[in-house]
Order: C-alpha cells, then sequence, then structure tokens
C-alpha cells in the first residue's frame, strides 16, 4: 500500500519540470482535452496530430540518453528504421493473422535491443571518448542507411515481403487489435495513450535511484565509478533503452503511413531528434516532449504553406536557441516563469 | 605490360583515394586537434569554398587564383563564425556539434534559396596521361602533389613559426599558455579561421569534378568525419596522413576488386573497428611512440 | 439495348437521326457506330456539351451540382532539397498548362476509337504523294538519297488550338501546389492534406519512384485520380494512377539496338544502386543478347558516391564497346567530368541524362561526348510544334534554363485530364477514371502520345538523341510510337481487371526464356 504513495513522490521528483499540485492539475487537464479533442478533429487532423505525438518516444529517448546520461547519439533514427523495416517484414508476413502485428511489433523491438546492446558493448565497454560517440552512431546509420538503399532487387526479399530498395517497403499492415485495425480517430488514441504511459514511466525511471546513478555519471563518470558503480553498464543499459523508444518510434511510423524508406535513416532525419532534444531542452522529459510535439507541427505548418524557407527557420531556431537558451527554450521558460509569482509561492523551492 | 600498367593503377587509386580522404579532413582535423570541437558546418565550408571557386572563374579569374580566393573569403568566414558564435561553445563540445549543424542547415538552405539549385560548373584542368590501357587525369595528379604540399606547410607553420608554437603551447595545456602570455583567444580564431579556410580550399579543389550544389558538402562529411575520427586529435599532422593512408589501405583494394558499394561499406567498418582497437585514435598511438622514443634518444 | 437519349442529356447537338422505334440489329449497330463517330466529332468540336456514349452518367446532376467552384488540380513536387532542379520544371509546367486551360486553350487529340498508334489526327501530306495509274514502278517518299528533298507529309504546326471553353466546363482551374522537400514523410503527409482536407480533383505529382510509392497507397485508400508523369522503371498496374510517362521498352531496348549496331556488342553497365538502377540494367541486361550485344559486367554505384577513379579504372580494365550509364543524382554525375577527364572515349548510352537534368549545358564539353539517349522528349527536338511549345514556355518563365522531359510530361497530362473532363462533362473522378480508359491520343510537344486503356500507360514518340564533342545535340533516328508493351504481355487490363501493385521483371518468364548462353 505505501507503494503508491513512494510511485506518486516519484512522479513528482525533481528531476522533471513541475511538482506542484498546480501543475499537476493542468497536466491532467490538458490530458483530458487531448482526449477529447477529436471530436471538434477531422480524420486528417487526428491523424496529422498523431504523427506529431509519434514522434515524441525517440525524442525522449534521446533526451533521457543525452540530458540524463550525457551522451549524445546522433544516430537514433537507426533503431527508428530496424524497428520499421522489421515490423513491415514480420507483419507484413503474416497478414491475415491477428496476431501479425503484435509479433511484429515485439520483434521490432528486440531487434533494436540486441543491436543496440552489440553496438553500445563496444562503444561503452571500449571507453570510447565522449565526442566519439556522435560520430560512430552517425557512421552506423549511414552504414544502414547505405545498405538498405541497395536492397532494390527482388532477390532482397524475406519471405513475400520485398525490401524495396530506395523504393522503400510498401503495404505494411497498420496495427491491429484483435481483428480490429487501428486507423484514423482509433489511431491517434492509441498513440497518445502509449506516448502518456511512456513518458510517466520515464520520468518514474528518472527520480529513481537508477536515474540518480545516471545524472552522476553524466556529472563526473569517473567519481561514479570510484564510488562503486560500474558505468559502461548502467550507460549500455540507458542506451538500450532509448534506442527501444526510437524503434517504438518507427513502430508507431509504419503504422501510421504503411510505408519506409532508406531516407528515413538519412543524415537529415538523424539530425532531428536532436534539434527537438535541443531546443526544448535536454535535461527535462517534458520540455522534450513538447518541444518535438511544437516543432513537428511548425514543420508541417511551414512545409505545407509553401515556404520553403522551413528549414532554414529550423537551423535559425537551432542557433538561436543554443546560444542564448542554452538548456533550452521550455526549460528557460519554465524557471523565469515562477519568479514572476504565477504559480504562487514556493518555500525554496525550483520549479 | 598489362600488370605493369594495372598496378600504375592501383598506385594511382590508392593515391587519389587517400588524397579525397584527406582533402576532406584537413579543416576538420585542424580544429579538432585545437579545440576539441566537432564542427558539423565542414562541409558547408567546404560548399561555399566551391561556390567562390564557382563564382570567380566565371568571371574569368585562373583557377590557381580562384583557389586562393576560396581559402581567403571562407578563412575570413570562418573567423568570423568563430567570434559570433563557436566561441561561446568551448568546453561543451556537444553543443558546438549542435550550432554547427544548425548552422549548416542556414547556410545551405540560404544557397538554395539565394543561388537556386546549382551554380555553372568548372571544368576540370588538364588532360590526361595513358599508362597501357588505363589513363589517369593530370587534375587529380596534381591534386595529389598538392597534398603533399599542404601536409609540408602545415607542419612547416606548426613546428616553426612562432604562432605555430603558440598553437602546440595552447593545444597542450591552454592554462598554462595563457600564463605564459599567450593569447589564446586569437589562437583559437585563427585555428577556426585556419580550419575554415582550409574546408573552402578542399571544396574549391573538388568543385571541377562535382556538381556545384547547395548540398555538395554532404557528401564529404562522412568520409570526413570517419577519417577525424580515425586520426583523432593528438597531433593534427601524423593523424590526417595516418588517417588517411589506413583507410585508403583498406578502400583501394577492396573497390578494386568488388566495386564501389563494398568499397565505401569496407570503409566504415574499418573504421568501426580501428576505433574499437585504436579509441584515441591514429595519432595517439603514434605520439605515444614518438614520446616514448624521445624519452630514450 | 438502351437508348441513350433516354438519359436526360440537357442538349444534345449529335447530327445523326435520333433511332426511332425498333429496327432491326443491323440497322442498330450501323447506327450505334455511327453515333459514336458523331459522338468523337461531337465531342471534339463542342467539348462540354458533347454527347457521350458511356452508359450511366449521371453527367448533368453532376455538372450543376459542382456549380462554379474551381476545379482543384493537386501537385506535389521538390521545389527544395536536392531533387528541386527537376521539381522546379514540373511546377512550371503545370503552371503554363493551367494557365493555357483558363484562357481558353488546349492541344488537339482525342479518345481514340480502336488500337493504339499515331492518334486520332494523322499529318496532312502537303505534297501528296502521287502514283501514276498507268506506272508500276513504286515511288518512294522521303527515300534518303532519293533526289526528292520535299517534306511530303506536314509536321502539324498548328496543335495549339482553343478549347471553347473558359477552364474546365467553364470552372477555372485553380493549381493547388505543395513542396515535398524530397522528404519522404512530409510527402505522405501533404498528399493526405490534398486529398483528405482540400479534396483536389485530379493528383499529379512525384519525381522519384519512392515518392510514388510513398503516396500510391494513400491514393488507393481514398480511390484518387492520380497521374505520375515521370520516366520510371515500369510495372506500375494500379487503377487509381495513369503513368504518362516513358518506361524502359520504350528507352532501353532502342537506344541498345543502335548502340550495338554501330560500335559493337560488348556493353559494360553502370548504374546506380537503387530500385531504378538496379531494374532498368537488368532490362538492359535482358534484352541486349536479343539485339545482338550482351552485357560484360555491371557495376552498381551507391548514390552517396562522387568520387569515381576506381569506377574508371574498372571500366577501362574491362575494355567494353560501349557503356551503359544509368546514373542519377546530384553525386553520380560527376562521372561524366571525371570521365573526360580521365580521357575515357568509350561511347555511352543511357535513358536518363541529358533530357531530364540537362547535364549536356551544365557540364563543359567533351564531358558528354557520344552520349546516346533514346529519349521522349528534350528542349531540342526539332519539330515545329515544339519550337512554339519552347517559345509559350520562354514567354511565361524567361529565366529558365531548359525544359526537360518530366516538365513536357506534366504539361501534356494536364490537358488532357483537361480534354477528358470536358469529354465526360464532369470533374467525378470515378467518372474521369473511365473516361480516361477509352484510350486518348493527344498532340504534345514530342508528338503524338497515346493514353493506352488496359494499361494506363502512354505511347511515345522515341527519338534517338546524340551529344558530340561540342556538346550540340543531333536527332539521329526517330520512332514515331513505341508503346509500353510489357504491362500487355504480363496480362494487365485495368479495364477487366483492377489491380493495385507495381510489377518487378521477376514475375516476368519471358526475360530468361531466349537467352543464348554466352
Amino acid at each position: 500500500m505505501a507503494r503508491v504513495p513512494h510511485i506518486l513522490k516519484l512522479l513528482s521528483g525533481p528531476e522533471d519540470i513541475g511538482r506542484s499540485w498546480w501543475f499537476w492539475a493542468v497536466f491532467i487537464a490538458a490530458c483530458v482535452f487531448m482526449l477529447v479533442y477529436p471530436r471538434w478533429l477531422s480524420e486528417f487532423q487526428a491523424t496529422n496530430i498523431a504523427y506529431y505525438l509519434l514522434n515524441v518516444p525517440i525524442a525522449l529517448g534521446l533526451g533521457l540518453l543525452w540530458g540524463y546520461s550525457g551522451v549524445l547519439s546522433f544516430g537514433q533514427v537507426a533503431y527508428f528504421g530496424i524497428a520499421g523495416y522489421t515490423y513491415g517484414i514480420v507483419a507484413g508476413n503474416m497478414v491475415g493473422d491477428d496476431f501479425g502485428p503484435i509479433v511484429g511489433s515485439l520483434c521490432g523491438i528486440a531487434l533494436c535491443a540486441v543491436v543496440a546492446a552489440i553496438f553500445g558493448y563496444f562503444v561503452f565497454y571500449g571507453r570510447v571518448q565522449n565526442w566519439i560517440v556522435p560520430i560512430l552512431t552517425l557512421v552506423l546509420t549511414l552504414l544502414l542507411e547505405t545498405f538498405l538503399g541497395q536492397t532494390a532487387g527482388y532477390q532482397w526479399c524475406v519471405g513475400s515481403v520485398q525490401l524495396g530498395g530506395y523504393n522503400g517497403m510498401t503495404g505494411i499492415p497498420g496495427f491491429q487489435l484483435g481483428s480490429h485495425v487501428l486507423m484514423g480517430y482509433d489511431f491517434y488514441y492509441y498513440v497518445l495513450i502509449s506516448v502518456l504511459v511512456i513518458y510517466l514511466g520515464l520520468r518514474l525511471l528518472v527520480n529513481s535511484r537508477h536515474g540518480k546513478v545516471l545524472l552522476a555519471i553524466r556529472e563526473d563518470p569517473i567519481r561514479t565509478e570510484l564510488l562503486g558503480y560500474d558505468i559502461r553498464a548502467r550507460q549500455l543499459v540507458a542506451f538500450v533503452l532509448a534506442a527501444v523508444l526510437a524503434g517504438i518510434s518507427g513502430l508507431f511510423y509504419v503504422q501510421w503511413g504503411n510505408y519506409i524508406t532508406p531516407s528515413q535513416v538519412g543524415l537529415l532525419q538523424a539530425s532531428l531528434p536532436v534539434v527537438w532534444v535541443a531546443v526544448g531542452g535536454r535535461e527535462s522529459l517534458l520540455a522534450v516532449l513538447m518541444s518535438t510535439v511544437a516543432l513537428n507541427w511548425l514543420n508541417y505548418t511551414l512545409s505545407s504553406e509553401g515556404y520553403q524557407y522551413a528549414l532554414i527557420i529550423t537551423g535559425a531556431l537551432l542557433v538561436v536557441v543554443m546560444l542564448f537558451f542554452p538548456s533550452g527554450i521550455v526549460i528557460a521558460l519554465a524557471r523565469e516563469l515562477p519568479k514572476c509569482g504565477l504559480f504562487g509561492r514556493r518555500k525554496g523551492h525550483a520549479a | 605490360m598489362d600488370s605493369f600498367a594495372t598496378i600504375v593503377s592501383v598506385i594511382y587509386q590508392f593515391a587519389t583515394n587517400g588524397a579525397f580522404l584527406l582533402l576532406s579532413a584537413v579543416g576538420l582535423i585542424v580544429i579538432l586537434g585545437m579545440m576539441n570541437i566537432i564542427n558539423l558546418a565542414h562541409g558547408v565550408l567546404m560548399m561555399m569554398g566551391a561556390y567562390t571557386a564557382s563564382i570567380a572563374w566565371h568571371r574569368n579569374v585562373p583557377f590557381w587564383l580562384c583557389v586562393i580566393l576560396a581559402f581567403i573569403v571562407v578563412g575570413i568566414f570562418g573567423a568570423v563564425l568563430e567570434r559570433a558564435i563557436v566561441r561561446r561553445f568551448y568546453g561543451r563540445e556537444l553543443g558546438a556539434l549542435v550550432v554547427t549543424w544548425g548552422i549548416s542547415l542556414i547556410l545551405s538552405q540560404g544557397a538554395l534559396a539565394v543561388f537556386g539549385p546549382f551554380l555553372p560548373a568548372i571544368p576540370i584542368p588538364g588532360g590526361s596521361v595513358a599508362v597501357g590501357q588505363y589513363s589517369f587525369s593530370v587534375y587529380w595528379l596534381s591534386i595529389i602533389a598538392l597534398c603533399g604540399v599542404l601536409i609540408a606547410g602545415l607542419w612547416a607553420l606548426y613546428n616553426h613559426t612562432t604562432i605555430g608554437l603558440q598553437a602546440r603551447a595552447a593545444m597542450q595545456n591552454a592554462a598554462m599558455a595563457k600564463a605564459l602570455g599567450v593569447n589564446t583567444d586569437r589562437i583559437y580564431m585563427l585555428t577556426f579561421s585556419l580550419g575554415a579556410g582550409l574546408a573552402g580550399l578542399s571544396g574549391a579543389l573538388f568543385a571541377p569534378t562535382v556538381s556545384i550544389a547547395p548540398f555538395m558538402g554532404q557528401q564529404f562529411v562522412a568520409p570526413a568525419f570517419i577519417t577525424v575520427v580515425v586520426g583523432g586529435a593528438a597531433n593534427v599532422i601524423t593523424g590526417a596522413i595516418g588517417s588517411s593512408v589506413l583507410l585508403s589501405l583498406v578502400k583501394t583494394p577492396i573497390g578494386f576488386v568488388f566495386g564501389a558499394f563494398v568499397g565505401t561499406v569496407a570503409l566504415l567498418f574499418a573504421a568501426l573497428i580501428i576505433i574499437r582497437l585504436m579509441p584515441d585514435g591514429i595519432s595517439a598511438v603514434l605520439q605515444r611512440h614518438i614520446d616514448r622514443r624521445n624519452r630514450f634518444a | 439495348m438502351s437508348d441513350q437519349s433516354s438519359n436526360g442529356h440537357t442538349s444534345n447537338t449529335d447530327p445523326t437521326p435520333q433511332p426511332g422505334a425498333a429496327s432491326d440489329e443491323a440497322k442498330a449497330d450501323r447506327r450505334k457506330v455511327l453515333k459514336l463517330m458523331g459522338a468523337a466529332g461531337a465531342g471534339l468540336t463542342a467539348p462540354g456539351f458533347g454527347a457521350t456514349y458511356l452508359r450511366g452518367f449521371e453527367y448533368t446532376r453532376s455538372v450543376q451540382a459542382q456549380g462554379n467552384s474551381p476545379v482543384k488540380v493537386g501537385f506535389i513536387e521538390d521545389e527544395s532539397g536536392n531533387l528541386s532542379v527537376y521539381g522546379i520544371q514540373k511546377l512550371h509546367a503545370a503552371q503554363l498548362a493551367v494557365k493555357e486551360i483558363n484562357e481558353g486553350k488546349t492541344l488537339k487529340g482525342g479518345p481514340d476509337i480502336g488500337a493504339g498508334g499515331l492518334g486520332a489526327l494523322g499529318n496532312v501530306a502537303k505534297n501528296p504523294p502521287t502514283i501514276s495509274k498507268d506506272g508500276v514502278s513504286l515511288g518512294v517518299v522521303n527515300d534518303g538519297g532519293d533526289k526528292s528533298t520535299e517534306v511530303v507529309f506536314d509536321e502539324d504546326a498548328d496543335v495549339f488550338i482553343d478549347s471553347g471553353d473558359k477552364g474546365i466546363l467553364g470552372r477555372e482551374v485553380s493549381l493547388v501546389s505543395l513542396d515535398g522537400q524530397s522528404n519522404n514523410a512530409l510527402w505522405q503527409q501533404l498528399a493526405r492534406r490534398l486529398i483528405q482536407q482540400d479534396k483536389v480533383d485530379v493528383l499529379v505529382a512525384g519525381f522519384a519512384s519512392a515518392e510514388r510509392e510513398a503516396i500510391r497507397p494513400i491514393v488507393d485508400q481514398f480511390k484518387q485520380l492520380y497521374f505520375y508523369t515521370n520516366q520510371y522503371e515500369g510495372g506500375v498496374a494500379d487503377a487509381n494512377t495513369f503513368c504518362t510517362g516513358p518506361v524502359c521498352e520504350q528507352q532501353v531496348i532502342p537506344v541498345v539496338q543502335y548502340i550495338v549496331e554501330k560500335f559493337g556488342p560488348r556493353g559494360y553497365t553502370l548504374a546506380a544502386d537503387y530500385n531504378f538502377g538496379q531494374l532498368t540494367a537488368a532490362w538492359t541486361k535482358a534484352f541486349a543478347p536479343l539485339v545482338g550485344g550482351q552485357i560484360i559486367a555491371e557495376e552498381f554505384v551507391p548514390l552517396s558516391v562522387s568520387e569515381f577513379s576506381q569506377v574508371i579504372a574498372r571500366v577501362q580494365q574491362a575494355k567494353p564497346d560501349w557503356v551503359m550509364t544509368l546514373l542519377v543524382g546530384q553525386n553520380q554525375q560527376n562521372y561524366y567530368p571525371q570521365a573526360a577527364a580521365a580521357g575515357l572515349k568509350f561511347p555511352m548510352a543511357s535513358t536518363v541524362n541529358m533530357a531530364q537534368g540537362y547535364e549536356h549545358k551544365r557540364f563543359k564539353p567533351p564531358s558528354l561526348a557520344n552520349m546516346h539517349n533514346a529519349i521522349q522528349y528534350q528542349l531540342e527536338v526539332p519539330t515545329a510544334r515544339n519550337r512554339a511549345f519552347v517559345k509559350r514556355w520562354m514567354a511565361m518563365f524567361p529565366e529558365d534554363q531548359y525544359i526537360g522531359e518530366m516538365a513536357q510530361n506534366t504539361y501534356f497530362t494536364i490537358h488532357l485530364y483537361a480534354k477528358a473532363a470536358r469529354l465526360a462533362g464532369t470533374t467525378d473522378q470515378a467518372t474521369l477514371k473511365k473516361a480516361l480508359e477509352l484510350g486518348w491520343s493527344i498532340e504534345a510537344p514530342e508528338g503524338s502520345v497515346f493514353l493506352e486503356p488496359g494499361t494506363h500507360h502512354c505511347a511515345h514518340y522515341i527519338r534517338l538523341a546524340v551529344c558530340d564533342e561540342n556538346h550540340d545535340v543531333k536527332f539521329v533516328r526517330d520512332w514515331p510510337s513505341i508503346q509500353a508493351w510489357w504491362l500487355q504481355r504480363l496480362g494487365v487490363n485495368l479495364v477487366r481487371h483492377p489491380e493495385y501493385k507495381q510489377y518487378t521483371p521477376d514475375e516476368d518468364p519471358y526475360f530468361k526464356m531466349f537467352l543464348k548462353k554466352s
């Protein structure tokens, strides 16, 4: 029975923005709003919002890895792609079987974890310098993209599913609960609830003892090691977790669009999660969540209104944020706003 | 005669692969070695060098002058960039990575918006030379020679000038160097400017062989980074040379026998393995070797 | 057989007499044929009100329901990003076509009754060749070497005519154009937006096959009428999609045949390492032996490679008679200046260069010397109608440097859509798909193009273009009409059996059936 208040205490821990009752009230109100919002939306708009939301897990994973563990990985999209393609292959071969999508999803996640574990082993147990990790992960991503891009021939098929090379893998089945395929509004709810659960779960994690050790590693790896913690193993675990989260985003993506190409693991795509996390603020999961949704919305709105300057604006935003709000816009706001007395006074705690 | 020609051809391929990697990476290594900053805007700086060369060439400036002009223009731009933005990120490598990526986005998209999808091409100077059934481009031969000159120039700069001495001091121990009166701020700016200038120089040299387009830098980013990572930051010159030689040794025979794709994959794999074996890069290994020898000298 | 006139047409300018009461079958058949011809004629002369002989059209009601809202042409291309060099041309083509339609202009053409071929309109003989009734000697028209140098059959310059309509069916055409930014996920979002939210009447989109495949499932989900106007590797059999670009059988075989005749049988293929490159290379490899050639080696170059010295060395080692270059994208085009600088002098065959990315204008001579391409269109096509088209284009876009084949395809496709809509009397998509499946011919700037009913692909006018050392272009051979026969051989008939897939050569046993063992 004492577990419940313990969990609530963890949720409200200091490692993320927002602890007061006020905050939680707003948070719950926002969740309720998101659940009810589709009433006023067309199916197309709901599907669009689902697209913004499905990018949140990969960003959260990167936020966990970079903000909370101090390791920057430029290649999270590699796992996005691995999960997407695996799901496509497994579920595509099990069309007609109601368990196909579930099995496919599990296989996708499992493969991401395995690849991340192997790669992470080489990186963390080799004690590679910190600045090399982004480059190595980027190299892995580019290698994957090159490999997938040349799988155009018909010999590149697994079971009955073609890999498709640069044309991509089409006709990927959507996610099913029982025999009901989740599309449109259903898909929106599926993604929304999953993202909420993931976010709250991660919040629990970073406030737990485990999370504290990760923070210690970020601050001073040598000291943490001297205190007796195996930092290599812990960093590996964080890396694998981030990869799994990226894989979940990949699963959502193919279930949204029924299609995936090698360009999803290309250079430009690889840099997007970094942009989202940097702009929002890497040291807070909530900031990452908000900035991911906001930036995806911005990019789509600019692009669909015909502005070629969408990428220039994204780049400019990135530079401005790194210069003037180095800890991220959302975190900076979160620090400044309470000082205006908007949220009432709290005794001595920073928000 | 045939096998002789084949041997010459293989040597030529080895040299061109190495020169390509070296030129792609040299600007990046200079900056990395000094300030531990990964400059993700490297590709865009090369693009700027190529653009400068193209614009100058089409105003009837002789090619060698275009290349020098590219070096100067991009070098100045690098200095401005360093002053305005990059210097706030010393010590924060990951932040520098991200902000330089943002800069590269702005510049490449901006180039597209301002100049259009591409600039008119520069013809490759020089003709070709034949040995047996193979023929080789004179231009690439001169690029290979130019690499040698460049390395010699850098070596002279670092080992025989005062600024080079100060730079090496700042690389080894910035605080001490500052205490001894070295203006580290100026050194950093000059180094970044040199690195940018070298990137522009490489871009201008590659310009006749590629399409001069806003995203042309991307094709050099991956090879440059791999070369830099394998080379390491301990010593700029040995890192650059050692890395290009080693990687080219891997890529050339495999690419010749199996084709371009397998060659690229082999390069990437080799990089991963070398990093695992020598996490601080080749230059660190060579540096330890040199230090050990000096100790017993 | 119910009488069409009982459907309640508003007006009927059909000149044939209305059939009265029951007549015997022969008479009814003949009358039906006359009526069809009349309908075709009426369709050509009085668009919008011509009687349609396709049954069951509630077109009157839909015309009234559509009222005066604009006809929306949805358009997605890459206006920024790597593929913008092609995307902007296509955008300009669409804008030109829409402007011309709104000004009441169209291209000559009409639905074809019967088999494909040169189209509803043949060429007019300026100097009709006359063979005397007495002589038995056979006069020969236009025989090279003969003393006669006069053009006997006139190239019809006047294909740009009034449509008699302002816009389509009196409604203005508006182009809703979006920028895909060379990003596949964005393409999907934009396609959904155009289809679900803007509810466009027709979608014209896609450069790379990857982009087409990204949006085709969405098109099929909502049964959107979709035109894909690019050259591609062939095989798309989709009831909602009409592919108006050329395919492998129309370009690979003519160019290989020519180059084998001229230079010898041994060919070396250099292809981009992705779907289009691999499939086109497979076609080349399968068909070269059938025309006397042989591919001695193939190399697939990743799209990211831009440094070709090793590739060049391998080509030199193999010593072929000619090289088939299927190189795509900014990085790979660098092969040409590098090969020229390295002194490579092999004749080259291609189906992709010059006509799309105008390399012969962008690279300095002699990089593209001895390049042969079986093109369906490029700016230099030397006919009167093309000169007029180029003039109209440059009047609207004076800064443009080139008009490539995809741009021309986009241009005539939108005109074709307008003609089909006028014939059908509606922009309802299901009706229009049926109207397009009549089989259409249109006098495009390249020549006569015929849209085949069963395969939804086009028969094109193919010319062999050769680029010399000064990068001047010569047209040395032409084939007035080559059909897209591969899908026919596969048994695709979308009129009878709608499908929604893309075929690959793997599914065609003929590819390997008659190859000689080399």
